[in-house]
């Protein structure tokens, strides 16, 4: 054996004692720590401290809910229960004889159902085995187990013939036990009925106090993952998907484990997480469009739906201060688990959109309809394409015959800085943005502008006035039409501003300075017939009259001033020069450049230099300009911007927050401010112009670009499809692009034009009832030929050129609104015989119909305001039983008409006299109308043929 | 304040920071006496918790250090010096005892002690403090996840697992086939064969340098300069892009670097002979096939005649050409960053035509 040296120690074990110990004790230290993390999460603490908010609620309702018992009327009753009970002393020995009997067959009824059970289990097994070996055997060779299995089956049957007789015996004991006390128990009822609201309040009440068992057992730490009651809850919704990229899986919103009052009303008043949400009629609530178990919470307001934590869940402050404050109260970090963070509060509507495919009008959601009135109306469609924006046409005038309106020099000015002439315009600021507004950029802005308007008169085509030296009229009758035909509708004269005035009353061109502007000649010419000047204008006819025309264009011509921004630099040919080449040089070698230069005029060069200017900051997107008509847009498409990453877009060296939302707002507010510190040569600069949007007008149009959203929703999720929601969807747009909602109300939206009549009932008429209530062919002629119906109304309808397909639209919308039988029906004539129709022209005179309805005479003595059409258009115009519904129930049709309901009490009347009920009397006044005739009535379209050469 | 970041941004370039490192590598080593004193090992500890205490204060580096997954990395800086430190200071020490002709210390240690307490105890005890950084560190650091995965938006940079930093480094200067698989493949083989080649009995059981000179610097290259310290770089210094970031640098993703690197085949055609490419491409790339084919098969004979003579006698040929062939694929990457550094040289061999690129 080799020496083998003694066995030692390699440690002091003293000292490992003591590591030991210590170790041990951070052990235990650390492990209280990951206990106490998973108590204290913050999910956790809100649903504790929901349940003292709970606590409230339920004792202010239980407090409102005693208030409403009548403590004499429960008094009564207990006192009537007490006299019950005392009467049935004499028979409490009978009354315990029958519960005694009653118990014991109630014993031997559940031993007798188990065992029938029991018969039943074993019947099954045996069957099953039976089926199984008996396959494929000979006929017969399993015949004494098939008797057997026969044999189970009746002793089944047999067992519950017994039960079903214990069951009846055990009734029947039951029945006498009740009749004895019968008395008492209906008291007890009606005790209960009274007090069903306090006892279920009261209950609940019991269950939130603190317990022994919920809050110390079974949601104590380290135990709580047995059965707390304090868990995560969640709504998994199948028809509505996230898209993870790789796959699409059905969303799973858990935003309720800490928002846990948000379909719960009565919680208004409470702050987040444990407010109600602001609008349950539409969201949330069972009985709404939206509810919380089919629709979520993510697929609107976005965010990662799973998360639980406050961070996690991605929730987006709406401005700075929320930030600090969120980040301080919640460790509020910028989102990163999750691509696409939580709208800001206001935006959801953007998400509308999802389920709502490419409808620009969507009931019930102001925001995002606002966001898409301004879309329009800012033009952001015609340089970004955008899906469901494509049909419509540019938003400025056309510039095909611009030298018969206006000036060069006017137009430098104006495009110079349009705003400063025109507050309300739309029109943006090309030139002079942050990113060009040095002087050395100011030198090649004037370069710019001074050849982008002369290649605009350069390319204009000549134009005839209809009316040559047109006779000047009255200012002031001018400017009462102006006030009063409808012109207002669409035009604004004041000092409104955009976003005051709103994209329906933006929907013409600003009447600002006018005057300064053009000449008499062309704003005559104009207002007379605008398609004279621009055969693709949205103007519509006013029909005025020459006399007309040249009032209210000498009144428009009155207004005048507005000063234009003066050039920050004198124009200069030379550099001009230099500026063409630059543009020539980026697409041709610098020799071919300096040659096309060197071929060209000095006026050619400035035209050709306009062409190039026009070209590149997309004039022609908005303005129909000679040369243009198949250039592309310049801008980016918008289609699916708000599902756009944020890796997408480049924030350069901008300090903002790097949000998509700070992106696009940044971008709207200053549309040069990504150029911001760099180095640039000039053809390489942002070029979007500068609209001056105010932060609200801002907001709303990053709600819009947010609504512009890959289609990831599968068709159950979306609004279900029908011809019904097609005419919908297709009539609503035409009625918003048409800016027909400006004077009419349609679906509790629209008729703004109210606000600037005396009386509502001298605005335009309201057009939700139009599909039941006008025959579609007698609109379809009003369209083509508008006629007055009540001639005392100083706004006119006026005539649109729609195509006969749009017309269509128009009355498949209405009929859709109306929910209103397709256009062809059979005509309800009235033969003027018979006692029935007497009695209707006697209702007809006692009701003075005639005093304020016109019948060919309009009445005398009435206030503009009570008058209403003239009811010989009746049989023409209306449906027939429609009419019967407007005289039964008026207001509901039309909230704040002034039409009388006269069978207040329908079905009772109170015409006695007549040997008729109501819907008789209402009937008969119909059916007398129906034999009128002779009413006004618009002309029958027509199209000429036949006298072609 | 400033200029003290700077200064840092500045060393950590990854030209400054490999030659650095080389170098620091090279002086501990040759002077390995310097290198283990006490006062150096600690002070070096030291020096890393103060860079790292007080850069905390600046917020792009309080950014990338705090990253949850890069947290680890900061702890493997301070290991792998401490490990490397403590190791050469024990070879150092045995060196020294050696040359006194006293035996080494791990001799002089008790031989045999009990399994209980001095085994299983400390066991115990490891188990119990690995048991509470676990449960601190789960509950202080969040989990670093991401959001869900896009095949058409990765994330950028797109950082390889810290443990393959190095590899990914590699891909800077190599084409993936020869960085993804070649090299790797050669790292694996060439542990492997380690047991063959390495057949000097000496250092057994105890700590030694004298002995074991040429494994045990060739061993640390490898490990600590060419792959711990890449994942070093990687993982702090490596941004958006792919472009260097100082360790006190904002991560813009705008930054640009300008790499305009050219073809050996185009510096000699071109700017040497000025003739113009020949167009078939084994003419044209025959020059830097001739330097690989020199490198890899004729680069071991000249070793073997001239420098490394008594190697070669010592190894016998199989041996040595094998070792030469690990060793020169080791070098390989250091020999093409210092051409990329000096000559801005894209490729050896650049055969577009074969998707073939060394």
């Amino acid at each position: 054996m080799a020496d083998k040296k003694a066995v030692g120690h390699a440690y002091n074990i003293d000292f490992l004692n003591v590591i030991f110990a210590a170790s041990s004790i951070l052990l235990f230290i650390s492990t209280l720590w990951m206990v106490w993390d998973d108590y204290d999460r913050e999910w956790k603490n809100y649903q504790r401290r929901f349940v003292q908010l709970e606590t409230e609620v339920t004792r202010v309702a239980l407090e409102a809910a005693n208030a409403e018992v009548d403590p004499a009327v429960l008094e009564q009753l207990e006192a009537d229960r007490a006299t019950a009970e005392a009467a049935l002393v004499g028979q409490e020995e009978q009354l315990t004889a029958l519960e005694a009997q009653e118990a014991a067959v109630a014993i031997e009824l559940t031993v007798a159902s188990q065992i029938h059970q029991f018969a039943k289990a074993d019947y099954d097994v045996d069957k099953y085995t039976l089926e199984i070996d008996r396959e494929g055997a000979e006929e017969g060779a399993f015949a004494e187990r098939e008797a057997e299995v026969a044999a189970q089956y009746d002793e089944w049957l047999t067992l519950g013939l017994e039960a079903e007789r214990l069951t009846a015996e055990r009734d029947g004991l039951r029945g006498q036990i009740s009749e004895i006390r019968q008395g008492v128990t209906d008291l007890d009822d009606e005790i209960r009925g009274l007090t069903s609201e306090t006892t279920r309040l009261e209950e609940l009440l019991a269950d939130l106090a603190p317990s022994l068992i919920d809050d110390y057992l079974l949601n104590a730490p380290l135990i709580d993952f047995m059965a707390p009651s304090i868990t995560v809850r969640q709504v998994i919704l199948p028809n509505i998907l996230d898209d993870l990229n790789f796959i699409r899986v059905p969303k799973m919103d858990r935003c309720m484990t800490c928002h846990l009052a948000i379909d719960r009303e009565g919680y208004e008043a409470y702050p987040q997480p444990f407010a109600t949400h602001p609008n349950l009629d539409t969201y949330v609530s069972s009985g709404s469009p939206h509810p919380l178990e089919t629709t979520g919470c993510t697929v609107c307001h976005e965010g990662m739906p799973q998360s639980i934590s406050f961070r996690d869940a991605a929730h987006t402050p709406v401005s700075l201060d929320q930030e600090h404050e969120w980040v301080e109260a919640y460790g509020w970090e910028e989102p990163h688990l999750w691509d696409y963070p939580m709208l800001p509060s206001g935006m959801a509507e953007a998400s509308c959109a999802k389920c709502h495919l490419e409808e620009v009008h969507v009931p019930e959601a102001g925001v995002l309809n606002l966001a898409y009135g301004l879309y329009e109306r800012a033009g952001c469609y015609t340089c970004h394409k955008t899906a469901g924006f494509e049909e419509l046409r540019e938003p400025g005038p056309s510039l095909r015959r611009i030298g018969a309106k206006l000036t060069p020099e006017w137009v430098a000015g104006w495009i110079r800085d349009p705003r400063a002439i025109k507050q309300t315009t739309w029109m943006p600021r090309v030139w002079y943005g942050s990113n060009t507004s040095t002087p050395e950029d100011a030198r090649r802005n004037e370069a710019e502008i001074d050849a982008a308007v002369a290649y605009l008169f350069a390319a204009s085509t000549d134009f005839e006035f209809a009316v040559r030296s047109p006779r000047r009229g009255d200012a002031a009758e001018g400017q009462r039409l102006v006030e009063s035909v409808g012109c207002l509708a669409c035009h604004v004269a004041g000092d409104e501003g955009r976003l005051e005035a709103g994209p329906r009353r933006t929907f013409g061109q600003a009447l600002q300075n006018i005057g300064s502007k053009t000449t008499y000649e062309w704003v005559f010419d104009w207002v007379r017939d605008p398609q004279h000047y621009s055969e693709s204008t949205y103007m519509p006819d006013l029909r005025l009259t020459d006399d007309e025309a040249a009032d209210v264009a000498t009144y428009l011509m009155s207004l005048t001033g507005g000063t234009p921004r003066v050039a920050e630099a004198t124009y200069d040919q030379a550099y001009a020069d230099e500026v063409l080449l630059d543009y020539l040089k980026a697409i041709v070698p610098t020799a071919e450049a300096e040659a096309t230069v060197a071929a060209l005029s000095a006026e050619e060069r400035t035209v050709e230099l306009g062409e190039r200017v026009i070209g590149r900051y997309g004039c022609f997107s908005c303005h129909d300009i000679p040369g243009f008509e198949e250039t592309q847009p310049i801008g980016t498409e918008l289609s699916e911007e708000g599902t756009k990453l944020i890796t997408q877009l480049d924030f350069a060296h901008v300090e903002i927050p790097h949000t998509k939302i700070d992106w696009f707002e940044n971008k709207l507010l200053d549309p040069g401010i990504y150029d911001e510190n760099r180095v640039l040569q000039p053809l390489e600069k942002l070029r979007m112009p500068d609209y001056g949007f105010s932060e609200e007008e801002t907001h709303l149009l990053v709600t819009a670009i947010m609504s512009f959203q890959r289609e990831v929703q599968p068709t159950a999720a979306l609004v279900p499809g029908s011809a019904r929601q097609d005419a919908l969807r297709v009539g609503r747009t035409l009625t918003r692009r048409r800016n027909c909602v400006a004077c009419h109300e349609i679906e509790n939206d629209g008729g703004d034009y109210v606000t600037l009549v005396d009386d509502p009932s001298l605005a335009p008429p309201l057009l939700t009832p139009q599909g039941a209530k006008v025959k579609p062919d007698w609109n379809y002629a009003f369209f083509k030929d508008p006629i007055s119906i009540r001639p005392w109304l100083d706004v006119r309808m006026p005539t649109f050129d729609l195509e006969d397909e749009q017309w269509n639209e128009l009355l498949g919308y209405f009929a859709a609104v109306s929910e209103a039988i397709g256009p062809f029906r059979a005509h309800t004539v009235a033969s003027a015989r018979g006692d029935f129709m007497a009695t209707g022209e006697e209702l007809f005179d006692l009701l003075r119909c005639q005093q304020c309805h016109v019948l060919d005479t309009i009445p005398e003595d009435q206030p503009t305001e009570n008058l209403a059409p003239d009811l010989r258009m009746t049989p023409e115009r209306l449906q027939a039983d429609w009419v019967i519904d407007w005289i039964r129930i008026p207001q509901t049709i039309q909230p704040g008409t002034r039409m009388p309901a006269f069978w207040p009490n329908y079905p009772e009347t109170f015409y006695q006299q007549f040997d008729q009920d109501a819907e008789q009397q209402i009937r008969s006044i119909r059916d007398h109308m129906l034999t009128f005739s002779g009413g006004p009535r618009p002309e029958e379209p027509v199209v000429q043929v036949g006298d072609q050469p | 304040m400033d200029a003290i970041k700077e200064f840092f941004n500045f060393f950590a370039d990854p030209r400054v920071f490999f030659l650095l490192t080389t170098g620091a590598f090279v002086f501990a080593v040759w002077r390995r006496d310097l290198f283990v004193k006490p006062s150096v090992g600690y002070g070096l500890q030291i020096f890393l918790v103060l860079f790292f205490g007080l850069g905390l204060l600046d917020e792009n580096f309080r950014l990338i250090i705090g990253k949850p997954d890069n947290v680890p990395i900061v702890g493997l800086i301070f290991l792998l010096l401490f490990f490397t430190w403590y190791s050469m200071r024990q070879a150092v020490l045995n060196d020294q005892r050696i040359a006194n002709a006293e035996p080494v210390a791990e001799k002089v240690e008790e031989d045999r002690v009990w399994v209980w307490p001095d085994l299983v105890y400390i066991e115990l005890i490891c188990l119990v403090l690995c048991s509470v950084v676990l449960i601190v560190w789960s509950i202080v650091l969040k989990a670093p996840l991401e959001q869900p995965a896009n095949a058409a938006a990765t994330p950028n940079p797109s950082k390889a697992p810290w443990y393959f930093l190095g590899l990914q480094e590699m891909l800077v200067y190599f084409d993936p086939w020869l960085a993804g698989v070649v090299l790797p493949s050669l790292i694996i083989v060439g542990l492997m064969a380690i047991p063959y080649i390495d057949t000097n009995p000496k250092g057994n059981g105890y700590y030694t340098f004298k002995e074991r000179k040429a494994e045990i610097t060739i061993f640390l290259f490898g490990f600590v300069v060419l792959w711990s310290s890449l994942i070093v770089l990687g993982t702090f210094l490596r941004g958006p892009n792919w472009n260097f970031f100082g360790p006190f640098e904002y991560w813009d993703i705008h930054k640009l670097e300008a790499l305009t690197n050219v073809n050996l085949s185009e510096y000699i055609w071109l700017r040497g002979l000025g003739v113009g490419m020949p167009s078939h491409w084994l003419f044209r790339e025959l020059p830097g096939i001739l330097l690989v084919s020199f490198y890899v098969f004729g680069l071991p004979v000249v070793f073997a005649r001239t420098v490394f003579k008594r190697y070669y006698e010592k190894l016998g040929p199989a041996r040595f050409y094998v070792t030469a062939f690990l060793f020169l694929s080791m070098l390989s990457l250091p020999v093409k960053m210092l051409a990329r550094w000096l000559f801005n040289l894209k490729y050896v061999v650049a055969i577009g035509e074969l998707f073939f690129n060394i």
